[in-house]
């Protein structure tokens, strides 16, 4: 039973429908990939998934309960994260605080949630500074986040979007200017994460990382899902290379 | 039935204009991103031009309309984009709305610069064609005039249709609002297109003016017609400030609904009637932001953040204060009695100013009328705050405390329909509120019988609010001597308080909500809930400090709680440095004395030296403009002067023997000062000059470290990173330095120097 469930969504932009009743499931304790070429829509799926944009059709179920007109704090509350393609850092804080503010968001409503016991209330600070370890932050820890390089600034994304102890953790692009050992490290990371029972969805555009990490990959080609199930499967799926490399008359 | 037609057709005659107007606001703000303040401001300029050139000077009417219409406000509108605001885009909302107010100051004071605004006869501001010259529509007499208004809007609204629709500028306008780096790709050229636009846009706001100057038909006020961008915001967010149809029929309701109000109200049981109606657009604004459907959260928008404030600790925050109050100590010493004045009314206006701070320093939230909060807790204070009577009265404590939780309920009302939309609707929505205040709440000076309590009560008294000094415990504050220094003790306190705030959780909360409102929704932050607390709270503090600032003047009527002077407050507090106590410091005193003092000292040199007199009188009166170019310059350095400011004084401390000469000259002048030596003034150039001069002779002094430019400034990142920055952001985050080309070299392998 998936945790994340994104159904028949449809989503116009003028006349040009960017997402064409797609569909997407997320499980727990897996990494669910979603890939596809530039401009297929992956990102705006994320956007409906977390809130940010309502769709023009469509529903989307987490953990049994229906989100879709949810606003986005409140989908966060019930359990989802996210990291974003073009990095939303807050670039007053530096790497600490930003992770620590997650936490700190998070220690707000769940001290609210669960009827004022500070149940699941931790200090943010300890919090984050375990989170940082675990993520490999540590030497950072202390810089401006607009002084550190993309690839670091995604994983400082990631941690801060697990200091709100998410059941569901959508990655945007999480491996775009990372380096080839810093990949390495992340996909362990991931599998790590999964194996405790987080339902990840990623999409990226590193093959390798994908390939290796994912149980089920989504493929979207224009706002479509084309192709869906197991790595192995989707490789060799003919619409999945039709779209990425383009028909044989296409070329040229 | 005649009347109804008559009042109909002076509404839909106003309706027109509005409709003008607002049409123009609309094509600069879609194809700019940047809201003119200065739209009212650019009418009023034109309407004024033109009385002086057809009614002073006599022009025929057609060069007149040519002069002002077809020349001055298309250039000066062109001149706008051109100079000021096209150095907006991609800076942060903050900037991009104090800038435009400032020119909107400017204007304003240039207006008040040429013409004066107590002219010894009136000015005749006639109809076109005369108001003798009249059509009859079904029993009513229309002026041609009214005629022309009505006409001319239509044409105006089929026009920009047509403009927008047919033409390929006009399409191509449009596209420039959905993405202007897209239409550059296709070879589109956004910057002429944003900069012809403006021009229309100053174009209808002309015509604008000059079409509702004679209708109005009181004498040319240009606090008024400035006031214009209200009616078209109000008319133009009716269409979402986005389509020019919806806005047109927003404009004519508005209208309308004008005209049926003066028609049809009882004026004299209802004696707010004419209030309520000036009011009109205000109301009506807030009727449609609870209509507006939700705006979609952004992410950081702002591309290149350009304003970069420091966060200074707690430590060293209660250090700044304690040195704070003990200069005021020494000052307070040697200040002369009227002096003393200027420097508690400014302590009051800092501690507003602080309100300011909070809230877009640390939110970046704006509250464009932070004096109309003022005022609510001064006639809070005024009625339920006061003990005793006479030259006994004193103000209490619990007064200031109700003050601060009336003020905070009501910014909670006036924040909320807005909240959830973007920060540039808070802004209009707190400067309607602002005018609204004004209009109808501070003219409220008759006494009315309260519908249900059938007492007698009258919100400001007869037009002039009492507030004694406080007495707080023991604590009596009415010697000036020793309320200056309490301000100073509170603006302390709570400027400490506010770098705790920072501190804490919610102070990052707070930031984080600033810098990416998406990504801190997604962690699971109600964007409104905190927007809202912030906004409570930054109310709350203005207004206890618009009681002090009440209790400090004795008594003030309403032009002390005017938009424009909280519109001046937060200028200048941006100036200062808008992230920063020391910002809310800095606009205070400039708001309270700096300016006054120069006028005065100008004014007085002028007596004394009547040779130079035409010069000191122009200088008297470029300080009136100062402020608000300073405003507008600010679009360089959106960080504040503060910081510039301590950066140059960073430098001192390595040249100590500079720093002690400045010292002993500044205690010398103090000292001479305090024995009467020399006087205030003298004083006041002795430091200007002495702290000017500091950074200076160190710049001189300092040891040359070797050959080349200076050393690379100490930015923030080799200040507290320690270690080396990665290559890619040298020239990024700190300017580039020859140690960095030598270590390029190396890193290249190149030989090092050899080029």
């Amino acid at each position: 039973m998936a945790l994340l469930e994104a159904q028949e969504i449809t989503v116009r932009f003028g006349g040009k429908a960017a997402l064409n009743r797609t569909s997407l499931a997320v499980e727990p304790g897996a990494i669910t990939g979603l890939i596809g070429p530039n401009g297929a829509g992956k990102t705006t799926l994320f956007n409906v998934v977390c809130g940010l944009l309502a769709p023009q059709g469509g529903r989307v179920v987490l953990d049994g309960t229906d989100i879709t007109s949810a606003p986005p704090h409140r989908r966060a509350r019930l359990g989802l994260a996210r990291t974003f393609q073009r990095l939303e850092l807050f670039t007053s804080l530096t790497v600490r605080d930003n992770v620590r503010v997650g936490g700190e968001i998070r220690n707000r409503w769940s001290a609210r949630r669960f009827g004022g016991f500070r149940r699941g209330h931790a200090d943010a600070g300890d919090e984050a500074d375990r989170i940082i370890e675990l993520t490999g932050l540590g030497a950072i820890a202390d810089r401006e986040v607009s002084e550190i390089p993309t690839g670091q600034a995604r994983v400082v994304e990631l941690a801060r979007a697990l200091m709100t102890r998410p059941s569901v953790l959508l990655l945007d692009e999480p491996a775009a200017g990372q380096t080839e050992r810093e990949t390495e490290a992340f996909g362990g990371l991931l599998r790590r994460l999964a194996s405790d029972g987080l339902a990840v969805c990623l999409v990226e555009h590193d093959m390798t990382l994908v390939m290796d990490v994912c149980r089920t990959i989504h493929v979207l080609d224009y706002g479509r899902t084309i192709a869906a199930g197991p790595p192995d499967r989707v490789r060799n799926d003919p619409a999945v290379l039709e779209a990425y490399l383009g028909t044989p008359e296409g070329v040229g | 039935m005649e009347t109804f037609l008559q009042y109909t057709i002076f509404g839909l005659v106003t309706g027109g204009v509005y409709g003008i107007a607002a049409s123009g606001l609309v094509v600069t703000y879609t194809t700019s991103g940047i809201f003119n303040f200065a739209h009212g401001a650019v009418a009023m300029l034109a309407a004024f031009v033109y009385w002086q050139v057809r009614f002073d000077w006599g022009w025929p009417a057609p060069l007149a309309l040519l002069l002002v219409l077809g020349v001055l406000a298309p250039l000066l509108g062109a001149l706008l984009y051109g100079v000021v605001m096209r150095g907006l885009r991609g800076t942060a909302e903050v900037t991009r709305i104090v800038v435009p107010v400032s020119v909107m100051l400017g204007f304003l004071a240039l207006s008040t610069w040429v013409w004066d605004p107590t002219p010894r006869q009136p000015r005749l501001f006639l109809m076109f064609f005369g108001a003798d010259n009249t059509v009859s529509i079904a029993g009513v007499n229309v002026t041609y005039h009214e005629l022309l208004s009505v006409v001319l809007a239509v044409v105006i609204a089929l026009g920009l249709r047509f403009l927008f629709f047919r033409t390929r500028s006009g399409v191509a306008m449009r596209a420039v609002v959905d993405d202007p780096d897209l239409l550059e790709l296709n070879a589109g050229r956004p910057e002429r297109l944003a900069m012809l636009s403006w021009a229309l846009g100053a174009f209808l706001a002309a015509l604008a003016g000059v079409l509702i100057t004679p209708i109005q038909g009181t004498a040319m006020r240009a606090t008024d017609l400035t006031l214009l961008v209200i009616d078209a915001f109000a008319a133009a967010m009716f269409g979402r400030l986005r389509s020019l149809p919806r806005t047109f029929l927003g404009a004519l309701v508005l209208g309308l609904a004008g005209s049926y109000v003066i028609g049809y109200f009882p004026a004299d049981d209802w004696t707010w009637t004419g209030n309520f109606r000036v009011s009109l657009p205000m109301i009506a604004l807030f009727v449609v932001l609870l209509f507006l459907p939700q705006d979609r959260l952004r992410g950081a928008t702002i591309l290149r953040t350009r304003e970069r404030f420091r966060l200074p600790s707690v430590r060293s925050a209660v250090v700044a204060g304690l040195a704070l109050v003990g200069v005021m100590f020494l000052v307070r010493e040697i200040l002369a009695p009227t002096a003393l004045n200027y420097m508690a009314f400014s302590m009051t206006a800092a501690v507003i100013a602080l309100s300011l701070v909070l809230l877009t320093g640390y939110a970046g939230e704006i509250n464009l009328a932070v004096l109309s909060f003022g005022a609510i807790g001064a006639i809070v204070v005024h009625h339920y705050g006061i003990s005793g009577s006479g030259s006994d009265a004193r103000s209490t404590l619990g007064g200031y405390v109700l003050a601060a939780v009336v003020c905070a309920v009501i910014g909670a009302l006036v924040a909320l329909p807005s909240l959830r939309l973007r920060g540039l609707y808070l802004a209009l929505s707190t400067m309607a509120f602002g005018v609204f205040v004004s209009n109808m709440v501070l003219r409220e000076i008759t006494e009315r019988k309260l519908p249900l309590l059938h007492t007698e009560f009258s919100i400001f008294p007869s037009g002039n609010l009492t507030v004694p000094r406080p007495k707080i415990g023991p604590l009596d504050l009415a010697a000036m001597p020793t309320f200056l220094m309490a301000v100073t003790v509170l603006f302390a306190v709570i400027g400490v308080g506010l770098v705790a705030l920072r501190h804490s959780s919610y102070g990052r909360r707070l930031t984080a909500l600033k810098d990416s409102p998406a990504a801190s929704a997604t962690l699971g932050q109600s964007p409104v809930a905190l927007k809202l607390s912030v906004f409570m709270l930054s109310a709350a503090i203005a207004g206890v400090g618009g009681a002090l600032m009440t209790s400090q003047l004795g008594s003030a009527n309403l032009d002390r709680y005017d938009i424009f002077l909280s519109l001046s407050l937060l200028m200048l507090t941006v100036v200062g440095g808008i992230g920063y106590v020391s910002g809310a410091l800095f606009g205070g005193i400039l708001f309270g004395v700096a300016f006054v003092a120069l006028q005065n000292t100008f004014d007085k040199l002028g007596v004394d030296y009547p040779d130079a007199e035409g010069l000191f009188d122009f200088l008297a009166r470029f300080t009136t403009v100062m402020p608000a170019l300073m405003g507008v310059s600010m679009g360089r350095n959106p960080t504040g002067a503060v910081e510039q400011v301590v950066r140059e004084f960073g430098a001192l401390r390595r040249v100590k023997p500079i720093l002690v000469a400045g010292c002993a000259a500044v205690a010398v002048a103090y000292l001479l000062t305090r024995n009467d030596s020399i006087s205030n003034w003298w004083f006041v150039v002795i430091v200007g000059v002495v702290v000017a001069a500091m950074p200076l002779a160190a710049k001189r002094l300092a040891p040359a470290p070797g050959l080349g430019p200076a050393p690379a400034p100490a930015g923030p990142a080799s200040a507290d990173g320690g270690d080396e920055m990665p290559l890619e952001l040298v020239g990024v985050s700190r300017p580039f330095s020859p140690a960095d080309r030598e270590r390029l070299d190396r890193e290249l392998g190149l030989p090092v120097g050899g080029r």
